[in-house]
């Protein structure tokens, strides 16, 4: 039941980074690994945190959950635990989870002879976490800068840190981040659709092939990128999403304490208008 | 150890170009000799062309073209046909909507007509262009998918321009046609409107956005970790399934306990993707027109955090308390 | 395209990109933590501005004080129409001050005529007498908005004859008529909202006229008659002047959450609120009565260095936040100068009406 038909042949010990063959088995579809132990580990603990963070925090509700970070007073030491500390904690089981699941997607990879793109790929959405939890309060002197854990609080975090800079759409790097996120959207919706439509003829056609694939985009637009260059650019614009996602948060506050509009003054100032 | 990732083609063959499958009888002839530019050979494939040239098309770039045209014509008017200005101040200039006090009228047109104008002509340009793929991909005897998908962002486009201005009586409520300016509209949306991320279908449509880029960077770089077992073949792979679907199927079940195959993970991608303008359409739609106030809307559904105003003593609004009483 | 080109170019985006870094700011930065926590109710501050910033806001020297004893002014000159109820000593101390705030280059001879110093004639001295009863007025009508902290002619002036921040109405596009007549008032990058393409004449509606500030509508049902995004628009055009006059952001007296809602505002929101119906009050109680001598002086005093005293409309040069703020949350950074001269609120008649108190 938990292995597919093909699957038993791929069951094979080897690949792994740490721990050599101590931890190389597998619970039902889950290959377990030293990175999964520590997955499991930072995951129980934190997400005993957040249930305790609940518990205090006077509501059940799953929208109104709020585990704040500390004030700003505290700076880069540590809060006592119901102000903020419980955040602190939460947060390094956080990381702990994450950064253990990149390495035990590596090691899937190497047991299974793939390249390493999805634990890279991984690391850059778990480097636009740290950013905004580590790298940026740390250059401006307090944790109380990361975001609340909650799912509507920390809209309400968004919507102030956005207006603490006057107009958050005027930030160069949010304006790149959120080209590239629909980007990706659009990239995502014509390969999904045409690998779909391949696939899928109507009534009565067969299956078609890549050079259909091809020739559907050629015909289309005039330029086939190809059944593996749109897996690079896909790859390539989400990860820039999140890249420059991350660029725009550490610089709003650490790199400018102004209004984002007032930013742009250096193109209006430049000399060449004069 | 260093090893070849699959980032770039290293080696290219270079043959001649591939004109095509054939097209069914009556489509007009592909246009132009087929290229090749190497360079961007290094990322996909490096041929370019040839071009399917219908009517279809050719209208909808014309009318394309004549929408940014009049856009173009005046924001140079803005600034006083000052060509300098024009490139210093271009990401500040627009083409505006009508004021609201003519309603749903047609205005003069230096009051928001050639918006109408340009909103029209682009509105055809685009759908023009969703014919065209809904044609081009029936010539080749394939499923209309990316047809689809195309609409659900027409879908966003006309709820943002055309029904919820409807719905408003007025156009002032449209995007004005500007890059600052239509960033002003989106931030003036959200605040008139009392806050936009407390717009549940504003919620949805962001959570489909990251999860569409979650989705591609885990599909992209399966694909890319299984270069060296042929991945990128997925139409072979999902009809007559090899070990690069094994091994990618494998690599997701072993670690998240759950796997796509090669066409099912199209369409998870193609939901996600669809979605996304699909549910944010809707939030849009709501928004003023049955919701006036989200942040208010969410209170009243218990979904509003509250915090401890420990740092102030919040005062009254301060206009019921002037002389002459509430208002 | 031949190497030497693809070198120059890419060294030309290298150091484009090199160049692009200096626009920005760096760390350490200041924050200030205003509301709960986690809440991003904060103020962001770049410490090394605030060297200039208090070089900006010395204080000038304070004259000494004169006793409260001998004849009244208004017995022992003529023509003393506010301020005849003080003392000589304190008369011509308060006439030092006034030089030394608003034409310390000018001197006495800006308004008066030497040869006849109770004379009229030169029309600073009549725009001199209205501001300090307008100045009267705002200290003791208006401490809802400067406390007990209080305006003197230096808060605005600065020692310049004509207050470095002003503004007058501007509702003309660069082209008035044409394709883009219809611009809504917006769409330049203008600096009076911070640089963004917000409608950029946000003090006619607001700071002159009374039109509704409030956007957000208290229902959360459909209501009849409701602003649209256009009003939204003109309203953050206003937010973002009083945002970079005070130097601060949004959350100063907002959290951003719920624009609306007073029980989730700091109470500098209702300080605020206040300073907008005062500047109402003294552009049209103080400044727009004047309109007249300065359009028959438009450029000003004949000796003085030619400086528009007048808009493109011909109307006067008018207040707004920034009159008295000059891009610090309080004016002079809440140093109280009124304190050292209580002369200016013996002003004996305001000769205005009412404060406009909505």
């Amino acid at each position: 039941m938990s292995m597919l038909s093909f699957e038993r042949k791929y069951r094979v010990r080897g690949g792994t980074l740490v721990g050599g063959d101590l931890f190389d088995y597998w619970i039902g579809p889950f290959w377990v690994g030293f990175f999964g132990i520590t997955t499991a580990f930072f995951t129980v603990i934190g997400t005993a945190l957040i249930l305790y963070g609940a518990a205090i925090g006077g509501t059940w509700n799953p929208w109104l959950i709020n585990i704040a970070p500390p004030d700003l007073k505290y700076g880069l030491g540590l809060a006592p635990i119901r102000e903020g500390g419980l955040w602190q904690a939460i947060t390094v089981c956080a990381i702990g989870a994450f950064v253990s699941w990149i390495f035990r997607q590596a090691e899937i990879s190497r047991k299974l002879g793939m390249g390493y793109h999805i634990p890279v790929a991984y690391s850059f959405a778990v480097f636009a976490y740290i950013t905004l939890v580590v790298i940026r309060p740390v250059l401006m002197g307090a944790w109380g800068h990361g975001f609340p854990y909650g799912i509507f609080s920390h809209l309400d975090w968004v919507s102030n840190v956005g207006y603490q800079y006057l107009h958050f759409h005027y930030n160069p790097a949010h304006m790149i981040a959120v080209s590239f996120f629909f980007t990706t959207v659009l990239a995502l919706s014509l390969h999904g659709a045409l690998v779909l439509s391949a696939l899928n003829p109507p009534r009565g056609e067969t299956v078609k092939t890549s050079e259909h694939e091809n020739t559907f985009f050629r015909d289309f637009i005039g330029y086939s990128i190809g059944t593996l260059g749109i897996h690079r650019l896909g790859l390539f614009v989400a990860l820039s999403a999140g890249f420059w996602s991350a660029v725009c948060i550490v610089i709003s506050g650490p790199f400018w304490t102004r209004g984002w509009p007032e930013w742009w003054t250096w193109w209006l100032n430049l000399p060449i208008w004069r | 150890m260093a090893e070849y990732q699959n980032i770039f083609t290293r080696i290219q063959v270079v043959g001649p170009a591939y004109p095509g499958v054939p097209l069914p009888k009556g489509d007009n002839p592909r246009k132009y000799t087929p290229g090749h530019w190497h360079l961007l050979g290094r990322l996909g494939d490096a041929q370019i062309g040839p071009v399917y040239l219908g009517w279809l098309g050719l209208l909808s770039i014309f009318t394309g073209f004549l929408a940014f045209e009049i856009i173009g014509l005046v924001m140079l008017d803005s600034v006083n046909w000052d060509i300098r200005q024009f490139v210093r101040q271009l990401f500040w200039l627009a083409l505006e909507p009508p004021p609201p006090k003519y309603g749903l009228r047609f205005p003069p047109l230096n009051e928001g007509g050639w918006w109408i104008i340009a909103g029209f002509l682009l509105s055809v340009s685009v759908v023009l262009w969703w014919l065209r793929t809904y044609r081009r991909a029936r010539a080749l005897g394939m499923g209309t998918h990316v047809a689809w998908a195309f609409a659900a962002a027409l879908w966003l486009y006309f709820v943002c321009g055309f029904f919820r201005p409807l719905l408003m009586g007025s156009w002032s409520e449209a995007v004005p046609f500007g890059i600052f300016p239509h960033l002003d509209w989106t931030a003036a949306l959200s605040i008139r409107y009392g806050n936009l991320f407390y717009n549940p279908f504003h919620a949805l449509s962001i959570v489909f956005l990251y999860g569409a880029t979650l989705l591609f960077a885990m599909h992209g770089a399966t694909i890319l970790a299984l270069g060296r077992f042929g991945g990128e073949r997925e139409i072979e792979l999902a009809v007559d399934r090899g070990t690069a679907a094994e091994r990618g199927g494998l690599f997701w079940r072993w670690t998240m306990g759950f796997n796509a195959s090669f066409e099912s993970i199209h369409r998870w991608a193609w939901w996600f993707a669809v979605l996304c303008p699909l549910t944010g359409g809707i939030g849009i739609l709501l928004t003023g027109t049955v919701v006036d106030n989200w942040h208010q809307w969410a209170m009243q559904h218990a979904f509003a955090p509250s915090y401890p105003p420990e740092s102030w003593n919040a005062l009254p609004d301060p206009l019921t308390l002037a002389p002459g009483g509430a208002r | 395209m031949s190497y030497a080109v693809k070198a120059a170019a890419a060294v030309a985006a290298a150091l484009g990109s090199f160049a692009l870094l200096f626009t920005f700011e760096r760390p350490p930065v200041d924050t200030v933590q205003t509301g709960y926590r986690g809440l991003g109710i904060e103020q962001v501050y770049n410490p090394r501005t605030e060297a200039a910033t208090l070089a900006a806001n010395q204080l000038p020297e304070v004259i000494a004080r004169v006793p409260a004893v001998g004849p009244r002014a208004g017995q022992v000159y003529q023509n003393v129409q506010v301020l005849g109820d003080i003392t000589v000593a304190q008369f011509a101390r308060t006439m030092a001050a006034l030089t030394q705030w608003v034409s310390p280059e000018q001197g006495c001879n800006y308004c008066h005529n030497p040869n006849n110093m109770a004379s009229d004639e030169i029309y600073t001295k009549v725009v001199a007498r209205r501001m300090l009863q307008m100045t009267a007025r705002i200290n003791a009508e208006w401490k809802s908005h400067v406390q007990e902290t209080g305006v003197t002619c230096y808060t605005c002036h600065r020692g310049n004859p004509v207050p470095a921040y002003s503004w007058y109405n501007n509702d003309r596009p660069p082209r008035a008529a044409g394709l883009a007549a219809g611009q809504a008032g917006q769409n330049l990058a203008a600096p009076t909202v911070g640089y963004a393409s917000l409608p950029n004449d946000p003090f006619t509606p607001y700071l002159e006229q009374a039109s509704l500030i409030r956007v957000q509508t208290p229902a959360p049902r459909v209501m009849p008659v409701k602003p649209g995004i256009k009003d939204a628009e003109w309203t953050y055009g206003l937010m973002m002047h009083m945002s970079t006059s005070l130097g601060v952001n949004c959350t100063y007296c907002h959290n951003s959450r719920a624009w609306y809602s007073w029980e989730e505002s700091p109470p500098t929101r209702t300080n605020a609120w206040h300073g907008i119906r005062m500047v109402r009050d003294v552009n049209n109680n103080f400044i727009t009565p004047l309109q007249p001598v300065w359009a028959a002086n438009p450029n000003g005093p004949p000796t003085g260095p030619a400086q528009s005293r007048v808009g493109i409309h011909g109307d006067p040069l008018k207040v707004n936040c920034g009159t008295c703020h000059q891009g610090n949350y309080k004016p002079l950074l809440g140093q109280s100068m009124l304190r050292d001269y209580p002369e200016l609120n013996a002003v004996t008649k305001i000769d205005a009406p009412e404060p406009i108190r909505q």
